[in-house]
């Protein structure tokens, strides 16, 4: 079949320069799509915030709307997902400062960064629900 | 720009004498400068949802119409949009060719315009209402 695809007018798609597919993941390969994955998790969770203000704006019926979703399972979930994106994509961008300036590029310091980046956006998660769920 | 596919020139050469990239950097230093100016506004605005969290319509009115929580939303909203729309521009540069790539630049630019100015007037309205 491959050799009738020319006379059939057709092109076989170029050649790639070998990609993501072929390398071991690495942390820091990890961390870097998690950067882009939280970011655009944001970029959709924008809309909750967008809800919140519009609702607050508007009366006690609106809002209790609002409030309903947001005390529900799955507006808890969204929440949780939400303040993760948000932390993970902070401590992530305080990571790529680091790298801007010019250190912890080194083997160890690199893949200890990208953990500190996971840890850390977890951990700061974590801080902000017990605090939310503790301080009534 | 008349060059063959195949063409035997440098890239270096097929790009002079087009012009300097000059505002090349602007979305980068904008990311950087948003980037910057979030991390204490993201805290911020974390210290104020867990502020907000077990309030009701009237607690949350009367804490929102504050000036300090205001002018805090105010820029987190601000800084926060300008980082998203930059940021998400560079994602459809990096998948989305061809004419859907300028489709997606534009629905981009849109829904965060929009986005930015929903939030603002919401929140101005609480302000001064």
């Amino acid at each position: 079949m491959a050799t009738t695809d020319a006379a059939a007018g057709k092109r076989r798609p170029r050649p790639l320069s070998p990609h993501l597919g072929i390398y071991k993941l690495t942390m820091t390969m990890a961390m870097s799509i998690a950067h882009r994955i939280s970011g655009g998790a944001l970029y959709i969770g924008v809309l909750l915030l967008a809800w919140f203000l519009i609702a607050a704006s508007t009366d006690a019926a609106t809002f209790s709307v609002f409030s309903a979703f947001i005390e529900s399972i799955i507006g808890r979930l969204v929440l949780f997902g939400f303040t993760w994106a948000l932390f993970h994509h902070l401590v992530g961008g305080i990571r790529h400062f680091i790298w801007d300036a010019g250190y912890g590029m080194d083997p160890p310091m690199r893949d200890q960064l990208a953990w500190a980046t996971l840890i850390g956006g977890l951990a700061l998660t974590l801080i902000a629900w017990s605090i939310g769920y503790a301080v009534r | 720009m008349a060059d063959h596919p195949s063409g035997l020139r440098t890239p270096l050469a097929r790009v002079r004498f087009l012009g300097s990239a000059r505002s090349g950097t602007t979305e980068a230093w904008l990311i950087y400068l948003t980037s910057l100016a979030l991390i204490p506004l993201t805290l911020g605005f974390v210290w104020l949802v867990l502020d907000l969290l077990h309030k009701d319509y009237n607690g949350v009115r009367e804490t929102l119409e504050r000036p300090l929580p205001s002018i805090l939303l105010l820029a987190f909203i601000l800084a926060g949009i300008l980082h998203m729309e930059i940021g998400m521009r560079s994602i459809v540069v990096d998948y989305i060719h061809g004419p859907a790539r300028a489709w997606a630049l534009l629905a981009n630019t849109c829904f965060s315009a929009l986005l930015a100015l929903a939030c603002v007037y919401a929140t101005l309205r609480i302000a001064f209402t």
